[in-house]
């Protein structure tokens, strides 16, 4: 077979289209770098990817690619076994299906230290991360984190079935509750209420504070804040202004 | 001269703009404008380099380095299995960075006519091109150790397509800098000494499918073909050219270069019937 200047002029563009129409069916043609997580800079794990960059963005499909953690053990840990494409699910969902109760939240911030204590890797978390039961279950038997290093964390396991119902109960007693906590439910007029100006409510945010009919959860979901990260800002202004 | 030789370069210039446009598009994506099709495309996605890291990294001997995409991956299939095929016909035919040394060479064949790209004698010239394996070593050892793109600060393709930026490094624009000066000298100066992708794919001229074969027989010596072969390769000797520097530029070929006598010298994958003399 010979082949000439025109074929070979071929070969490459064609090749090229056919391998990018195969991959974006396969759904594997994806430029965007962002759903790789930073590897750890520095330290005995430098190199590795560092679980503190998983952001609320990631399905469980990029968090099981980055640090090779199977998808079903991830939605297991998280209760999502039964959502109909657990590797779609994305991480910021845990904030929206579970949020805050009390002290603990479950959200990206659940991801990060589950993943750390699971790949053995190191991890700063605020003491109100809370870790499911069944994640707990899941880093007991099969994590790499020594029991010495798990048992500082027990303080932290919550029962995803008591999470859900503790929400919806906090939710039927609003009227009758008088404390000035953040929750997911709370509104921006209730923190105008407290005392809080819109323009701290504002300088926390980022962006100009949402209707203030809204929850602040709901509000920072439709922008893509973490609420999770500014809840203990707007906590310590109410705080203040009591 | 003869034939068309201008299918190459119109490809070449096709695929520059293609890519610069993507790059520029790329930073304009950042700054909120650009268009969306490209929108992510970022320039490591189409990076001879992102290629080099994504071997080791799909080798499984690293863990996950800093900016390198799934696109890559893909695009490095693409890039092997035409290099099964017909070798590096990326380094002839696409790299943007090739095209650009190219172009600049043409003003060094204005300055110095025949002598230009036969500064360095050849049987010395032949060992200063595995210097590209040094430097691919080089590579692979740092993107170990680090985990980063490390050539980055070094590559002068990269400068190139990002000069506007502020990302790049000093070193960068140095390695830029002296490229485009020996391009002023030897064709190809980078892909020569340097290009650890280069290196990468002239490893598949040793058993690519379809190589360059020069039929003997009827061959008239003329050596038109040692002397148009931008990589200086010593076509005329060789029955059967699987040197790891050819770029599968046709220049050389009966069908679409300077060969001047038919079904001489081509790219097949079959030998040349004995011809009777
Ligand atoms: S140009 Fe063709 S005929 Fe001339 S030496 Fe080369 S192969 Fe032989
Ligand atoms: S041998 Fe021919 S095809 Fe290969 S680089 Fe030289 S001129 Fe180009």
């Amino acid at each position: 077979m010979r082949i000439r200047s025109t074929t070979a002029g071929l070969v490459l563009p064609v090749f090229f289209i056919l391998g990018i129409l195969i991959a974006s069916a396969l759904g594997f043609w994806e430029t965007e770098s962002s759903k790789i997580p930073k590897t750890i800079e520095e330290g005995d794990f430098a190199g590795l990817a560092d679980p503190a960059d998983i952001r609320g963005s990631y399905t469980l499909a990029d968090v099981s690619k980055a640090f090779d953690i199977p998808v079903e053990t991830l939605a297991k840990a998280f209760g999502f076994s039964d959502a109909e494409d657990p590797a779609a699910v994305k991480v910021k969902d845990f904030e929206e299906v579970y949020g805050v109760t009390g002290d603990l939240e479950i959200g990206t911030d659940s991801m990060r230290l589950f993943t750390a204590l699971y790949k053995g890797l190191p991890i700063e978390t605020d003491s109100t991360t809370a870790i499911p039961q069944p994640a707990w279950n899941i880093l007991k038997k099969e994590g790499a984190s020594d029991t010495e290093t798990l048992d500082k964390y027990s303080d932290r396991i919550v029962s995803l079935e008591d999470f859900k119902d503790a929400t919806v109960s906090s939710d039927q007693q609003t009227d009758t509750e008088d404390e000035r906590v953040i929750k997911g439910k709370t509104l921006f007029s209730e923190l105008l209420d407290w005392g809080v100006t819109k323009e701290q409510i504002s300088g926390v945010l980022g962006v100009p504070m949402g209707p203030s009919g809204m929850s602040v959860r709901d509000y920072c979901s439709e922008k893509e804040i973490e609420f999770s990260a500014v809840k203990d800002a707007l906590q310590e202004l109410v705080d203040k202004a009591e | 001269m003869k034939k068309k030789k201008t299918i190459r370069k119109w490809v070449q210039l096709v695929l520059f703009l293609l890519i610069a446009a993507i790059s520029v598009n790329h930073t304009l994506v950042e700054s909120g404008k650009g268009v969306t099709f490209f929108s992510t495309a970022s320039l490591h996605a189409v990076c001879p380099f992102g290629g080099v890291v994504t071997i080791y990294h799909l080798l499984g001997l690293g863990t996950f380095v800093k900016k390198i995409h799934p696109s890559s991956v893909v695009l490095m299939i693409v890039v092997f299995s035409s290099a099964i095929l017909l070798g590096p016909l990326f380094c002839g035919w696409i790299c943007p960075f090739g095209t650009f040394q190219e172009w600049i060479g043409k003003i060094g064949k204005k300055l110095f006519k025949k002598k230009y790209n036969r500064f360095i004698p050849y049987k010395y010239d032949r060992y200063l091109r595995f210097l590209r394996y040094v430097v691919l070593a080089w590579v692979l050892y740092m993107t170990a150790v680090t985990g980063k793109l490390i050539f980055q600060d070094y590559d002068p393709y990269f400068t190139l397509f990002q000069f506007w930026t502020g990302e790049i490094a000093i070193s960068g624009f140095i390695t830029l800098g002296l490229v485009i000066l020996l391009s002023l000298f030897v064709e190809r100066p980078f892909c020569k000494y340097a290009c650890p992708y280069g290196a990468v794919l002239g490893i598949f001229n040793l058993f690519r499918i379809i190589p360059l074969r020069r039929n003997e027989t009827i061959c008239i010596n003329c050596k038109a073909c040692d002397r148009v072969c931008p990589m200086n390769l010593p076509v005329s000797t060789s029955r059967i050219v699987r040197d790891h520097q050819c770029i599968s530029c046709y220049e050389c070929t009966d069908t679409d270069g300077v060969c001047p006598v038919e079904n001489t010298l081509a790219f097949q994958s079959s030998r040349y019937k004995e011809a009777v003399k």
